[in-house]
This record gives C-alpha cells, structure tokens and sequence, in this order.
C-alpha cells in the first residue's frame, strides 16, 4: 500500500476499513465465544472425569452406593444396543435413501418423504422414547433392550436416509450414463456403480448417526430403562451408559458422581473419535 | 464477400490480401502499358524503367505469400475463406508471370528501337489494350467476386490468339519477302508472344476466381483462337493451315 | 431380426485411384423421419440421414442444435430421464431401435458410447474393463485378462498401466481416463462407438492421441463424433452433418463441407461468420 491519499475520496475509504476492522473483529469473538464453551466443557470433563479413569471403569459393575466399581455392564449394554439399532436402521435408511435419490427423485411421494424425514430428523428424542413406550414397552408389559435398540434405530433412520440420499446426488449423471452406456441394468448400476462412489459418503452418515445415538438419553429411559447389573438379554431392561451418567450424577453419592463423570468423558472422546474418523473419510474421498 | 466474421481481425487480414492483390494487379496493369508504349515509341530508356520495376512486383508477390502463410497459420480458415487464400495465392502468381512477360516485352522494345522500324509493329498496341482491358476486368471481377465477368474475361482470350495467330501470319509473310527482316520480326513476334501469355495468365486469374466464389473448377473447354502452333509456310503457298498438328 | 442392408454407392469427392473400384458404403444406421421432445418442445425435426459403416461421422453445429440429442438418440440415452421421447425410425442393421421390444441393454452393448468428460468407474483399472466383459460374458479368469488386456491395447493405453492395473481408475491422468473410457466401451465388443465430444476437457497432446485411436477404431466400428471444434470434426471425419436448429443442414463427405459446402448456413458456421 501506497498511502490513501492518491484515493479520490480517502475519508470514506478510511471509513469503509473501519467498519472492516470492526465486523472482522466482532466475527472472531462470536467464533470465539461459541468454542470457547467447547472447550470449557471438554477441560471440566477431563478435570474431573480423568481422575476415575482406571482398568476397574472397563472391568467392574456398577457398584451399590458406597461401593467401588467400574461401567462395564453400562458400556456393553450401550454398545449391543446401539450396535442393534444401526443393524436395523442402516438397511432402512440406505434403501430409502436409494428410493429418494435414484427412483423417485422428482415424483410426490418423494416429496413428502423427504419433509416427513426432514420432520423427524430433528424430533425431539424424548418423543422418540414415549412413542416406543407406547408400541412396544406397554403392549410387553416390561422395559427391554429391544425397545431400546428401536428407539435408538428411530433416530438412526432419518440421519442415514439423508446422508444416503445427499451422497447418492453427488454421484453424477455422467456416470450414471456411462455405467448405461455399457449396457448395465439399473439395478446393476446402483450396486455397483453407485453405490461404491458414495460408499464413503454413506459409511459416514452411518458413523454420524453412531456418534447421535451413542449420546441418547431420553428415549432409553423409556424402553431399555436400566440395569444395575450385569445383562445380555435383550427381552429385559438393559444398561447403558447415557442413563447410568443421569442417574448417578443426580444422587447424593461421591463414587457415583464421580463414575457419572468418567462415564461422560468415555462418551464424549468416544463421539469426539466417530465424528474424527467420519471427517477424514469425507476428505479421502 | 458475404457477412462478416465473427472475429474481426480475420476479415482485416483476409481485407488485407484482397487490398494486396487489387495493388499487385494495378501494377502488373501499368507495367504491361509502359512495355507497350516502349515498344511502340521505340523508347530504350522507358523499357529500362519496366525493367527495373519488376523488382517492386515481386516484392509484392513474396508479401502476399507472407500473408497467406500467415493466415494459414493463424486462422486456419476453411470453405470459402480456404478458397479465398489459395486463390489468392495462386493470382499473385500468375501476377507475377504477367508482370515478368512485361518485362520481356519492354527487354525486346529495347533492342527493337535499334533495328529499323517494321509496320506489323501496329498490331502490338491493339494487342496490349485488348490484355490490359482483360487484366481490369478480372481484377474487377476479383474485387467484387463476380464470376460472369470472370467467365467474359475467360472467353475474350480467344479474340487475343485469333490475333496472335494474325501476326505471326503476318510476320512470317514479311519475314519471307525480305530477310533482312528477319531479326526485327522475330522479336516482335517474342513481343506479341509474350502478350499473349499475359491473356492465358489472365484466363488462369478468371479460373481461380470462378473457383473461389463458386467451389468448383471451370470445367468447359475454353475456345482457342491461337493456331499458330499448327500452322506450317511453305516456299509456293507461303501460308498454309494444316489441320494436323 | 430381418435384414435389409442397403448398399449405397457414393462417390466420394476424393479421386479414386486409376484401377481402384469406387468404395462400397454400407447403411450401418439409417435414420429416417426421426423426430424427438424434450415434453412438448420439438427438439429434432425430420431427421434423414445414413451413418455408414466403418466410417466416422461428425456431427457439428452451434449449441442446441440438437447434435447431442440426436447422439443420445442412437443409443437410446435419453430412456434415462422421463418425459423424452423420440418417433420415426432409427433403423440398426434394419431393426428399428426405436421399437419398444427392443432390450435397451442389449442394445447399448451394441453401441458403445464415449462422453464429455472421462467417467471412470469407482474401481480398479482392471475392473472397469472388466466390468463390462463380464456382465456379458461368463469368461475364465485368463480369457478375461486377455480381453481386457487387448481392449487395453486397442485403446493405446496398455503400456502406460500394464504395471498398475490394481490402481484405482480414477487415479490416471484425464487423457489416460478418456483412453480408459475407451477401452471399457471396446471390451464389450460393440458395433457402434459414439462420442459425446470426447476430447473437450482434454490438452492438444490427449487429444491427439484420442484423434489417432479414432482413426485406428474406425476399421472395425462404425463411429459418429459429436464436436464443437470444427478442426476436430475435419480432422477426424469422413463425413460430417451440419445441424441448426434441430435439423439437419448439410451432410457430405467431409473433404466437400469444408473446402466448398452449398448451403450458405454451412458455410457461415465453419467460416465463423454465425450470428
């Protein structure tokens, strides 16, 4: 720069950079403000949470009051439930979310389809949880895993349908064309065309609807419920690790809040990781 | 000819071959008319001016070979601009023959203005209008793209041999009656052979015209008036037309 | 399928060589009162017009002209996207391929097409020969290896990834995807190749190799070439169809359109005088 007084009007130049200066800067403290609670959060989970991180988290029950104990039958439960609603909505989802991008693109269906998974993608998760109470825990009479492993598949759903369909667009008609040009069958083409280009796409959409669920309190409480002990079966209130933290962290005992705070920072790196892993696959492709 | 490019420059360029032409052409013109007058006043130094001037035509030449070559290059022109650009080419050669014919004429005006003047020499002039009207035309007929004057120009050539024929006719006559005529006949008859080579250069300019406006060759068989190449003297009937070559 | 293959006799503006007998066109396609919609505009009207065997035709002509509509045509392309439709006739060793008992994928394997830009599929290199070998043909694993490897070669591209056949086909330069494209639209034995402007995202040095594999395929494949450059079109091209808007203009051996074309719209696109 060569000063501004060869401008033929250096005031409201000057007034103009001003005004620059002033909104880059309040553009750095609302950046600032909103991460900076991101990293307050992630600093009083370590703070308090890294102390109770032992070998016994991962290898014990979870204790009576007053007693010693780790999360394992917590963590187990969370992971066959979560890992039984991705079974479940990963197939629902992916082949909706084919139908949306591949077959009826322009058609009504379609459209309302896609407002109605627009609707539920951001539905409240406790309505989620009173509606499988409804279908499910009441018509059984009893809390189960399965009833928790569907409350969690509800909100699986909509997340991989969108990312499926979004995924599936980006694949472009070119080479829609050209799997055609050769005489492929449509089928064909999705499968093995199609699919395979969005494949990281998808994976990612998978992984994200992971890292939603594997935080899910509220529709748990309603169906899985709890379980102080050690339990595999799926007929019968389960553990899991988002609502062990909420009750633990509520009661009056020192361990108990102590191994609510662990349990929090497990979730947190653990969800931290999934959205890490489904980044970098993103960014390969 | 037409409507124009959409780049402009192409048709400055391809403007700039036509312009160049039309200036060779008025050239070529003028030379053949002082050639013509230094044979007929029997003007040594005005043949010399002719001769010397041929460089300024072939100047000309090599400058449209450069813009030829060059728009080739550039443009890579195609259909009727391809046309274009090969006549052009081609009319700047057969310029540049005419005007070395003129310089033949205006060589042998030199040396004719030292032998004794001969009478058929009243031919030449009639023949050298009748070329030059020729040349115009067709470098009208260039200028405006216009075949039917090419395709009269082509059909006038005829008139031009029938006259050639004439005087060689009539020089071997002369030539016969005295031989002491020999050398001054001979070089008129170079002369007006030369002329008559300007006319057919002139044909070939009104064939490459039809080519480029119309994008097929002149295929008729052009007339031919000159029959001086079967024509044989003998000693008794002193000319004769035989039929066979 | 009944056959009714016309011999036409054209005489080409080239001269024939003393001795030689003038070349025998075969129709390999015949176009005939073809019209096709996008809805309810018209973007091809009354289309007649050969497509000669182990010949290249270019189809030039200004943007939305119709020249791709009438490429997509041929290999039924537009059966992809609702509300397209074409009538008339397109008549494929005399079996109209607009008919609808046609196998639209059977077809396609018969007239391969090559497009725009290079659309290698997700996989291998290998595999995207393959691919197409297989969906056909249930070949042992060394005959299809010889396939591909020959389809390879047809496509000039062989020595260039003979040592790399497991990377990704992706991975190679634009010029080495279009060869690719090629190839895989070779291996499945096709009897006509289309190109959808094949060399427009392409450098001068790709595109002259993908020009010279033109030439080469031409001996087996009856080609048809849609281009904008016009150069290309003369280049490449033993006949070339001028197209203005949907129809067409001017068709001849492409030596006459471009030294001395009759209609006048001809001559004012290839000289550049449009508009």
């Amino acid at each position: 720069m060569t000063g501004t007084d060869q401008l033929a009007n250096p005031a409201l130049y000057r007034r103009r950079a001003r005004r620059n200066r002033l909104a880059v800067a309040l553009a750095y403290a609302a950046t600032a403000f909103g991460v900076g609670w991101i990293a307050v959060i992630l600093a009083v989970l370590l703070y308090k949470g890294i102390g109770g991180l032992s070998l016994a988290v991962f290898t014990e029950m979870t204790p009576p009051p007053g007693a010693a104990g780790g999360l394992l039958n917590a963590i187990a439960g969370s992971a066959v439930m979560t890992l039984l609603a991705v079974l479940i909505g990963t197939p629902v989802g992916v082949l909706a979310g084919t139908y949306l991008s591949e077959f009826g693109k322009h058609d009504r269906v379609s459209a309302i389809v896609r407002f109605v998974n627009d609707i539920l993608l951001s539905a409240p998760s406790v309505v989620v949880g009173l509606f499988v109470y409804e279908i499910m825990v009441a018509p059984m009479g009893h809390f189960s895993g399965y009833a928790g492993a569907v409350a969690l598949a509800v909100i699986v759903i909509p997340v991989v349908v969108r990312t499926t369909e979004d995924m599936l667009n980006l694949v472009p008609d070119t080479m829609r064309e050209a799997a055609a040009s050769i005489g492929l069958p449509r089928s064909h083409m999705i499968v093995h065309i199609a699919y395979r280009a969005a494949r990281a796409g998808i994976v990612t959409g998978i992984l994200l609807a992971v890292a939603r669920v594997s935080g899910e309190t509220a529709p748990l409480l309603f169906t899985a419920l709890n379980n102080q002990f050690w339990s595999m079966n799926m007929n019968g209130p389960m553990p899991s690790l988002p609502v062990v933290i909420f009750q633990f962290a509520l009661s009056p005992f020192a361990e108990w809040q102590k191994l609510a705070w662990t349990g929090a920072l497990i979730i947190t790196v653990t969800v931290l990781g999934l959205s890490v892993l489904a980044r970098s696959l993103t960014h390969r492709r | 000819m037409g409507n124009e490019h959409i780049v402009k420059s192409f048709d400055d360029e391809l403007k700039r071959l036509t312009n160049l032409i039309a200036r060779m052409g008025g050239m070529v013109e003028a030379q053949i008319a002082t050639a013509i007058q230094a044979v007929v006043k029997r003007d040594a130094d005005l043949a010399a001016s002719v001769v010397s001037a041929d460089i300024r035509v072939d100047e000309l030449e090599r400058e449209i070979d450069d813009q030829v070559l060059r728009v080739m290059a550039l443009r890579q022109p195609v259909a009727s601009d391809l046309r274009l650009v090969l006549g052009a080419l081609r009319i700047g050669a057969d310029l540049e023959r005419a005007a070395d014919y003129a310089k033949n004429v205006a060589k042998r005006a030199a040396v004719l203005a030292q032998v004794p003047p001969l009478r058929p020499v009243h031919s030449i002039p009639r023949m050298g209008a009748m070329v030059r009207e020729m040349l115009k035309d067709v470098l009208d007929a260039f200028a405006a793209g216009d075949v039917e004057k090419a395709v009269s120009v082509w059909n006038r050539d005829e008139e031009l041999d029938e006259m050639y024929a004439s005087l060689f006719r009539e020089l071997l006559t002369y030539m016969m009656e005295d031989p002491r005529n020999i050398t001054g006949s001979t070089h008129l008859l170079f002369i007006a052979k030369n002329i008559e080579r300007i006319g057919d250069h002139t044909t070939n300019v009104a064939e490459t015209i039809h080519f480029l406006v119309k994008g097929v060759p002149l295929r008729e068989i052009r007339p031919k008036g000159d029959v001086s190449s079967s024509t044989i003297v003998t000693a008794e009937g002193r000319d004769g037309e035989g039929s066979s070559a | 399928m009944s056959a009714s293959v016309q011999n036409v006799q054209i005489q080409l503006d080239a001269p024939v060589p003393a001795g030689e007998a003038p070349e025998i066109l075969e129709e390999k396609i015949s176009i005939r009162n073809l019209e096709f919609f996008y809805g309810d505009s018209r973007a091809l009207k009354k289309i007649d017009l050969p497509l000669y065997s182990r010949k290249v035709t270019a189809f030039i002509g200004p943007s939305g002209c119709g020249k791709s509509t009438l490429l997509r045509v041929l290999n039924r392309m537009y059966d992809l996207y609702p509300g397209q439709r074409a009538t008339g006739e397109v008549m494929l060793d005399g079996e109209n391929l607009l008919s609808p008992s046609v196998d639209i994928n059977l077809l396609r394997a018969r007239v391969g097409m090559v497009f725009q830009k290079p659309t290698p599929f997700p996989m291998s290199i290998y595999e995207n020969v393959a691919f197409g070998i297989r969906l056909y043909e249930d070949l042992p694993k060394n005959e299809i290896d010889a396939r591909v490897e020959s389809a390879l070669r047809r496509a000039a591209l062989w020595d260039e990834v003979k040592d790399k056949l497991g990377a990704a086909g992706q991975a190679l330069s634009g010029g080495q995807q279009q060869r690719l494209c090629i190839a895989r639209t070779v291996a499945v034995r096709p009897e006509v190749i289309l190109f959808d402007e094949p060399c427009s995202a392409l450098d001068p040095i790709s595109t002259a190799k993908i020009e010279e594999l033109i030439d080469e395929l031409k001996r087996d494949y009856t080609i048809v070439i849609v281009t904008h450059n016009m150069q290309q079109a003369a280049r490449v091209s033993d006949f070339t169809t001028f197209m203005y808007l949907g129809e067409v203009v001017e068709f001849g051996p492409t030596g006459t359109m471009f030294t001395a074309p009759t209609d006048r719209r001809t001559q004012d696109y290839i000289t550049g005088r449009f508009g």
